[in-house]
């Protein structure tokens, strides 16, 4: 449809690099990807890093003495140093590698958090949080009994800043652990505020950056957090291979997460010594060609620029929120304003159950995603069991979500009863 | 089975649902929900003094495809005896509703059939 949203990109050059785009998911139907804060789809230069890694210089890193082992290690290294530059971070000894953002979470767990709180001390998170930002802390209060308390959100889907502020003036917290980017309402959080007020209050700040590193830019020193989360199969990456961003006073302090190889210094029988910052953190094998997949994806992201790719999704959100709201019965949760929030519309619909929803729309070949979105506590916030979400990334078209929407009418033709 | 006459049948069995509502004298009754989804469905059957299910009805909430396989199996299961339905396949109900459309919804296609015999199990064990 006709419309006065423009994009900076040219997006059907971007499209041209993505190769599982060309495909129809049945003869004549065009896929249509609107899963991307699931998951995202990959670049060539990225699968043929990849290819590239195990063709021509697979070998383990950090060990032999030998040509290939150098080339692995320093393409593996130089991946880690491109990624503190891609997010500003003030050292790549503040960079360590896990298998993702529910790792990177998990691992802050169960060393800063099993080191450092006990009964009494608070977790302050939110109910707008994936359960990888949720979990991981019940499971610490119930090991060190400690206590998680979750700021609420309005009715508009924003972080209701003045409980948050109460809540951090009344509670003895310890933690601040918050979303950046909410992956079903996509409201962008003011972490800035929010790191600062943790600070002034004694708390130590983490921020789960699954879903903002994709879509818009990041500065984790203008952030201040102290730990900064995020997945590379988000970003255009492999999946196997997430960053946990830490400042390093604070893992300098921290115990070890897993034990094994690459992590010790020297290991005797009775003790063993931790190796330096980042490896201290890193046991065993690592991912490499992931690593190094990581590493591509970003040059592409900065290749096309992020400040561009945060336009265009606000350009496609905009349009897309638009055209929704022309539909009866249909409702999309979150902010309305698309500049507030990420590439995201969580639908919710009269009649018609997420997953019924989900089942039209691939038979369209349009590929969203239903259910709860591991966050369960969201949607009860909302008294509704599911949603319907899709979502937005840079090779996405003004066109696509015509095609969205011409399938939502064809999922009430179908349902309504 | 071409798939609009699948999609009608689940529609039919989801707005018109056969055996829905309580039933009073159950043998036992049972109900479980899908963690992905939030479908519910709750089961009241009774048995005979054969254990052979003399009576069943269904109350729910979820997609169409639960509810509707929800409705199907409560005629498929009237008068079959414990055991048989203990021991039936996971694909009675997806065949039964067309699996092209449902074979990628096994979860929502089972749940009802899941919980009768959940709760068959927990009977006998009684």
């Amino acid at each position: 449809m006709k419309h006065d949203f423009e994009t900076p990109l040219d997006v059907a050059a971007v499209r041209a690099d993505f190769p599982v785009l060309e495909r129809e998911v049945r003869p004549g139907v065009p896929l249509v990807y609107l899963d991307n804060a699931a998951t995202s789809q990959k670049p060539l230069s990225v699968i043929e890093a990849m290819n590239d890694y195990y063709r021509r210089y697979n070998a383990n890193v950090h060990r032999g003495i030998h040509k290939l082992s150098e080339e692995a290690t320093d393409a593996y290294e130089g991946a880690r140093k491109r990624i503190a530059q891609f997010i500003n971070a003030a050292s790549y000894r503040e960079i360590i590698y896990t298998r993702n953002t529910t790792e990177s979470i998990n691992l802050v767990a169960w060393t800063w958090g099993q080191a450092n709180l006990g009964p009494g001390d608070v977790i302050l998170s939110t109910e707008m949080e994936h359960h990888s930002n949720i979990v991981p802390w019940q499971l610490l209060a119930r090991r060190v009994g400690c206590e998680v308390r979750y700021v609420p959100i309005t009715e508009g889907g924003e972080l209701d800043m003045e409980a948050f502020h109460q809540m951090l003036d009344e509670l003895p917290v310890k933690l601040v652990a918050v979303t950046h980017m909410s992956n079903v309402l996509g409201t962008i959080l003011p972490v800035r505020e929010i790191v600062e007020a943790a600070h002034a209050a004694g708390a130590v700040a983490l921020v789960d950056g699954a879903q903002s590193t994709p879509h818009i830019p990041v500065d984790v020193q203008e952030m201040d957090a102290d730990f900064f989360a995020f997945s590379s199969h988000k970003m255009l990456g492999p999946t196997g291979i997430g960053v946990l961003y830490g400042k390093r006073a604070i893992l300098e302090e921290m115990p070890p997460f897993l034990g094994g190889g690459d992590m010790i210094k020297r290991v005797e029988l009775g003790k063993s010594e931790w190796n330096d910052l980042p490896w201290k953190f890193e046991a065993g094998t690592p991912s490499i060609a992931e690593a190094i997949g990581l590493k591509v994806a970003i040059d592409y992201l900065e290749g096309v620029g992020m400040e561009n790719v945060h336009a265009h999704e606000v350009a496609i959100t905009a349009y897309a929120l638009e055209r929704l709201a022309e539909v009866p019965g249909v409702r999309v949760l979150g902010p309305s304003d698309p500049t507030r929030k990420g590439g995201v519309a969580a639908i919710v619909m009269d009649d018609a159950h997420p997953h019924d929803i989900a089942q039209i729309l691939d038979h369209e070949g349009i590929a969203v995603r239903a259910g709860h979105h591991c966050a369960m506590p969201l949607h009860q916030r909302y008294n509704v069991v599911a949603s319907a979400r899709a979502s937005f990334y840079l090779y996405n078209t003004f066109e696509e979500v015509d095609r969205l929407i011409e399938a939502i009418y064809k999922v009430k033709e179908t349902l309504t009863f | 089975m071409d798939r609009q006459s699948a999609i009608d049948t689940i529609l039919d069995h989801y707005e018109n649902p056969r055996n829905y509502g309580r039933l009073d004298n159950a043998t036992f009754v049972h109900e479980g929900r899908n963690p992905g989804c939030g479908d519910l469905v709750r089961l009241y059957v009774r048995l005979d003094g054969e254990d052979r299910i003399e009576a069943i009805r269904f109350e729910g909430e979820g997609c169409t495809i639960s509810q509707a396989a929800a409705s199907l199996l409560t005629g498929l299961v009237l008068g079959e005896s414990l055991d048989d339905v203990l021991k039936m396949d996971e694909m009675l109900l997806a065949d039964a509703l067309g699996p092209e459309v449902v074979m990628n919804r096994l979860p929502c296609v089972n749940l009802s059939l899941r919980i009768l015999q959940e709760g068959g199990r927990a009977y006998r064990q009684t």
